[in-house]
This record gives structure tokens, sequence and C-alpha cells, in this order.
């Protein structure tokens, strides 16, 4: 006898102290009863043949990323799982607008940090926080920048608390990856639940591509009909290369190597068949200390030699901006909700969670004396990387980290550890809950700030795991704003 | 168009127009080795001279035995001209273009490259499989053709594809025909009988238009003639360096960059000395001489290529 997707659901475990997405105590939440009435119909064949599907898609498409093994390369998909994770459309406003808020506060203390640092000045910021933090980038200290728009595009990362109020997790102002599994995960579900999307009144997102373009174009610092736009990718080698030729095919720009650039007179230029081509606007997926090894890493192949005189002299724009690194610092991250009231003077609207520093010998104390109930990070690092979990890491992890944290304070924070909020997952022919964060990406232009509805839900696969990020084991799903 | 783009087109088509060759070469050497007929001495040497470098110690060793030849062939790793590398070469080059091929196109070469690290191909190639396998590659190559013919921009991008793919080609027919008539000692008067030509021409694709084209008992002239100068068939030396032309010239006419004049220049006294020629001429000059000089004009026109479009590192 074939389970039906009626005991799927059934069988979902109520969680107590933790917040799912779709069950709550009283039964299934408003905005997942299209899915559970779709879901009734079927048989749980029907969804493990749907999630093959799925996966054949991504498969076929190269969405996949590679793993080398006895020198032999073995193509290997982000895990995608089929259920959507859905939010509200009330809820959705509420975000939308937080991420506003802050985007503009942050745009505003770059701006700042890099010419009158103001807010230093009047002491709402310690000046040695910012003189310690590695990606403050004296390099582009007094460079104007086009529309005074320094982040063009972020990724603020949120979770969801056991009450479920939406916390930011963290801020990610250089280069942030995953929005094109934002735009395929809906590719892919247009395949595996057509009708489903249709009936469900799930906002678009598949103006992204044209939203950026837009903006690139206006950055351009000549006023010409047709600024040449290129996207700078570190190579078909780099993990997100993927999403480099998605965006590139999705705004038809060119996709360019630093080998294809080189800056003469203090232009740049791409290198054609038919001669040189001057390039106005870089939309670049390289970290800041590749891109110009005259004055970053003179060890660095990826960039081009004079990329920083050209950007200097205003002859060519860059997005996101350099020195960027200095605003999503984890450090830096806690004077966030200051910083709203300094420049905006409002209220925060997605509240921060709760960060001590490692430098304040008070702080330090009370961390190291409930470790376990801590998660340790280092303040510039992302991916998961470096991070510590204190009701999972073994003694013999938290004495190392205790002793990291006391050798260079300054370069790690302490948070208390959110149980993160549930949503189903299709795992071992059972709905099963898995932890998530959400990430919106959101595009700052000339005209305002646009979020696209929803952003990338990623999930811990691992039963129990709080930890998301796709280098750490996590998967993705399509994220649903449904009005 | 970036240099950089141009250089991964061109080698794309040639990479997978090498491929197709290979494909179809490996189909009648394999369908040929089951044949107990004078000519099955001939039946895995050509492919293993053209597409390894092996020692001719190792390649008989291998000629005798059709699992491990084929094995060699298709997936060997350390075989840097085995099917599974100019694949997986092909599928680099697609790669680092992707923005620039149609979506269609890159699909195409991503399947072939997944279908080539299927697990289990090893063993399919060792058993009565083989056939099967083998044909269902030619019938991926068959639609790459297909789908780039039907997707892909006329432009700049489909010049220099279309110009490797044929430079490709005309190589291919210059070495599978050198190394059929290197075991005639290049004479075109010793007396062969169509079944030594027929994996030739099998592989070719010009078995059937030989048939219908020729009925004298001349077949070493007949062959030669096909394979070189018909205008028709369209693996014929000619053919291929004539389609050639046509790329390369439209190329020089949008990038007028130093030196395509005189790659111009270069090509054209290779395509005269095939558009030109007959096989008298050929016969007087001495077959492997023109084969061998072909060969080494088109290998130099590609370098000279590279140097002038393709020069960004």
């Amino acid at each position: 006898m074939l389970m039906t997707g009626e005991t799927l659901f059934n069988q979902y475990p109520i969680a107590s102290h933790i917040w799912d997405e779709m069950m709550s105590a009283e039964g299934i939440r408003q905005q997942y009863h299209s899915i559970y009435e779709a879901g009734r119909q079927l048989h749980l064949d029907d969804f493990q043949q749907k999630h093959k599907l799925a996966s054949e898609l991504f498969m076929s498409q190269g969405i996949t990323f590679t793993v080398y093994s006895e020198n032999e390369g073995i193509e290997r998909i982000f895990p995608f799982d089929i259920i959507p994770r859905i939010i509200s459309g009330a809820e959705w406003d509420h975000i939308e607008k937080g991420i506003k808020q802050r985007l503009t506060a942050l745009n505003l203390f770059l701006k700042d940090i890099y010419n009158d640092q103001q807010i230093v000045k009047d002491g709402i910021i310690p000046a040695d926080l910012i003189a310690s933090c590695p990606h403050f980038t004296r390099e582009v200290f007094g460079i104007q920048v086009p529309f005074d728009i320094y982040v063009h595009i972020a990724g603020i990362d949120l979770i969801r608390g056991d009450d479920g109020t939406f916390y930011i997790l963290e801020d990610n102002l250089r280069t942030p990856s995953g929005v094109s599994y934002m735009l395929e995960n809906r590719e892919v579900t247009k395949r595996i639940f057509p009708n489903l999307l249709g009936d469900s009144n799930v906002r678009m997102i598949n103006n992204y591509p044209l939203l950026l373009h837009d903006n690139l174009v206006a950055y351009a610092p000549k006023q010409i009909a047709n600024p040449t736009v290129v996207l700078l990718t570190p190579g078909m080698y780099n993990s997100a290369y993927f999403e480099h030729t998605f965006l590139a095919r999705q705004m038809g720009i060119q996709l360019v190597e630093g080998r294809d650039l080189l800056v003469n007179d203090h232009k740049v230029y791409m290198k054609t068949t038919a001669g040189l081509r001057q390039v106005d606007v870089i939309y670049r997926r390289i970290d800041d200390e590749f891109l110009d090894p005259l004055v970053f890493r003179p060890d660095s192949a990826l960039g081009v030699p004079g990329l920083i005189s050209a950007y200097r002299k205003g002859n060519v724009a860059i997005v996101n901006a350099l020195g960027n690194g200095v605003a999503d610092d984890k450090a830096v991250y806690a004077y966030v909700p200051a910083m709203i009231k300094y420049y905006l003077n409002e209220e925060i609207i997605l509240p921060n969670i709760p960060t001590y520093h490692m430098n304040n010998v008070e702080e330090r104390n009370y961390v190291f004396e409930n470790m376990h109930k801590m998660v340790v990070k280092e303040t510039n690092q992302s991916g998961g990387y470096g991070m510590v979990m204190g009701n999972s890491a073994t003694d013999e992890a938290i004495k190392k980290a205790k002793e990291n944290i006391l050798a260079n304070p300054r370069n790690f924070i302490a948070q208390p550890i959110i149980q993160l909020s549930t949503v189903p997952c299709l795992i071992d022919g059972k709905l099963q809950p898995r932890h998530v964060d959400l990430r919106p990406y959101a595009l700052f232009g000339p005209n305002g700030i646009n979020i696209v509805p929803g952003g990338l839900t990623r999930v811990a696969l691992r039963e129990g795991s709080l930890v998301v990020n796709s280098s750490q084991g996590g998967g993705s799903k399509d994220t649903w704003v449904v009005d | 168009m970036l240099s950089r783009i141009a250089d991964s087109l061109y080698w794309l088509h040639r990479y997978m127009e090498r491929a197709d060759g290979m494909l179809r070469l490996m189909k009648t050497s394999y369908i040929l080795s089951f044949d107990k007929v004078q000519a099955s001495s001939m039946t895995w040497e050509p492919s293993l001279k053209i597409f390894t470098s092996l020692p001719n110690d190792e390649i008989e060793r291998l000629k005798k035995d059709n699992a491990a030849a084929l094995y060699y062939l298709f997936l060997e790793s350390k075989n840097h001209n085995s099917f599974k590398s100019i694949i997986t070469r092909a599928r680099e080059n697609a790669r680092g273009v992707q923005d620039q091929i149609t979506k269609e196109v890159w699909e195409q070469v991503n399947q072939m490259y997944h279908q080539i690290n299927q697990p289990g191909l090893k063993e399919k190639l060792a058993g009565p499989g083989a056939i099967i396998t083998i044909d269902s590659f030619i019938h991926f190559s068959d639609q790459f053709c297909g789908i780039s013919d039907s997707t892909m921009p006329r432009g700049q991008g489909w010049n220099y594809m279309n110009l490797g793919k044929y430079t490709e080609r005309c190589l291919l027919t210059a070495e599978f025909t050198h190394s059929f008539f290197k075991k005639l000692d290049f004479s075109l008067n010793d007396e062969q009988d169509i079944i030594f030509w027929r994996s030739l021409l099998l592989a070719l694709s010009g078995y059937e238009l030989h048939l219908k084209n020729y009925s004298n008992l001349n077949h070493n002239y007949n062959v030669l003639q096909q394979l070189a100068f018909d205008k028709n068939f369209p693996r014929s030396l000619y053919y291929a360096l004539d389609r050639a032309n046509k790329y390369l010239t439209d190329i020089a006419a949008s990038n007028p960059v130093e030196g395509s004049i005189q790659l111009l220049r270069t090509y054209g006294r290779l395509y005269s000395s095939v558009k030109f020629a007959d096989i008298e001429l050929v016969e007087r000059e001495g077959l492997e001489k023109y084969l061998i000089y072909v060969r080494k004009e088109l290998n130099e026109f590609s370098r000279d290529l590279g140097r002038i479009y393709f020069s960004y590192s």
C-alpha cells in the first residue's frame, strides 16, 4: 500500500520550542494550505518522482559543482528540496521594510567611513573597531562613486526564532552569491508543481536580472547610450561559476575574466577580435584583494593591473564598491542598530541577535561561562567557516576556541544560539523538519531599493543541524511569498 | 567578440568534430573486427595510430583485443586523445563561453559529458552493448550539429565555430586517407578491392555516395578523387577547405586587424593547392608528400589564426 500525501503531512511532527514554518500547535498555517491540499492528492511515489525530475533538471543544465577525486572530476548538484518554503505577504512586507531601512543605513555608513568618518568622530562607533577591521580598505578612501551607492547588491541573512520573530543574522555586502539558485529553484518548481504555483498567488521573482541590468547601465560614469557592462568572473573553476554565466546570459552582458581586460591611460578595455573596446561598468564577482595586483595582492592573476586607478579617476564603475567588507564585519554588525538611529533617526525594524565582543573583558567572561549556549564566529569569515557551535562542540573544540579567542579577541564575536525555524523536507520517504534561514537579495539603484519577494531559503539537511551553508552540507528550497 | 571567447568557440567545434570523426572510425573498426577477411588486419590500427601516441608494439598488442582497444580509445584517461578526454575538453570550452552559446548547445555538450561519465560504461563497451553505446554517442553528435545549426545566431561566434569545425574535418580526412594509403605505400595503381576501402569510406560516411558515383574498378583513384576533390562530398578536403574559406573571409571582413590580410593569403595558398589540383598532379608530386603538405599548412594556419585573433594572455 503506497503512502498517501495525506499520511505524509499528518505524520509531520509538531515541534515544541521551535517555530515551524508550516505547522503550529493549532494545525497547518494559512500560507501552507494550498500545498497541503495539493499534496494530499498525491502519493509518496509522486513526490519521489518529482524529486528525481528536479535532480535531472539541475544536472542537464549544468547547475553543478565539481568534486575532485582520483584526478577525475565528479559532478554533483546542490541538494534541492521540492517542498517550497512559504512566507505570507504580510510577513514579507515587514521583512522588506526592515531590509530597506538597514541597507539605507549601511550605505550611508560606507559613504561616511570612506569620507568624513563623522560617525566615529561622534563616538557612535569606536575608532579602533574600524581601524582593526581587516576589510577597512584605506586604498579607496575618498573615491567618489556614482549616486553615492556602495552596496549595489546585498544578501541579508535572516533567521526566525522560536517566537516567530525574524532576526538579522548577518549582512553580505561584498559579492553575495546564490541568487541564481533562487531563480533556478523557481524555474524547477514551475516544472514539478505547475498548477499549484499558478493557483497559489505566488509573487513573481524572475525580473531580478532585468532590474539588475537596468541598475548596472545606470551606474555608467558617462552619459552614453550603450555603455559596455561586463561581469568579471574568476573563471570556470570558481564554485559560483554557474551563477556568473547564468547572470551574464540573463542580462545579455559579456562574461569576462581578468586576462580579457587591460588598463591603459586610466581606462579599462577588453580585448576583442576586433581590437580593444572600452568597458564602463564592471559587475565583479572577484573579492577586493584579488582585483588589482598593483594595489592589493601582487600575486593575484585574477584581476586587472591598474583597475583601481581607473576606478579612482571615475572612468569605470565597479559593482559592488570596494571596501564594503568594513560594513559586514561581524563585530561592526552589533553597531547597525546604532547606525540606523544615527543616520535615519529610526528604531530598527528587524532586530539584531545580541552580540558579545570578545575584546570586552566582561562580555568575554560571560561568554566563557556560558559556552554551551553560544555560537562563536570569526568576524571576517563567511560561509560557516571558523564557526563553533557551543551546544554540539567537543570539550576539546571549546578549549581550542577559547585559546583562539584569547590570542586575538578582536577577531571573534559570540552570539546566543538561536533555534532556527524548521520547514518540512522530503527525506527518506517522510516529511521531516529541518532548520532554515532566508537570504533575500536587495538591489540598490538610482531609483531606490528593490527586493524581489522571497529570496534563497537555505536548509540544513542533517537532522538537528543549524548550519545551512552549502559548503557545510546545506541545501536549498524555492521560497514563495503568497498573498 | 572577446578573443578568449573566439578561441573557445573555435576549439569547442574542433573537439566536437574530432569526437564525431573518432566515433565513426571506431564504429567501422568495431564492426569490421568481426569480419574474418583479408582487410581485418586494418581494423583497429588506423584508430590507434591516429588517436593515440602509443608505441608500435603496444598498438600491435591492442589491435588484436577488441575490448582493450575500444576502452583505450574511448575511456582511457591516460590517452589525451581518448573520446572521453576530447568531450571533457569540449565541455570545458563550452563552459567558458556558456553565455555566448545558446542554452540548447550547452545542454547538449553537457549531456554528452554526463553520458560519458555514467557508471557502468566500461562494462557496456566490453560486452555486446558496445555497438549500441557507440551508436548512441553518434546520435548525440548528430544532434549537436543540428542543434548548433538551428539555434546559434549567425555572426562572429558562428564563424569561429565553423572555421574550427571545417579545419578539423579537413585534418581528419587527410589523416584517415594518409593512414589507409600508407598500407599501399601510397600507390594509386596497386589493386585493392572495395572491401579494403569500405572501412575508410564508412568511417567518413561516404560509402553509399561512392557506390553511386563510381562504377569503374580503379578503386584507389576513385577513393582519392572522392576524398580529396569531390565538391559534393561533405567530408572531402575540398569541401572542408571551401567552407572554412567562407568563414575565414567573413571573420577577416568584420575584424580587419593587423595580420588578417597575411592570414588570408596563407590560407588562400593552401586552398588553391586543393581547389586547382587533380589526381594527375598529385600522382606526379607524390600522394604522401601532398597529404603531409595539406596537414602541415593547416596546422600552421591554425597557429597563425591563434596568434592574430586569440592572443589574450
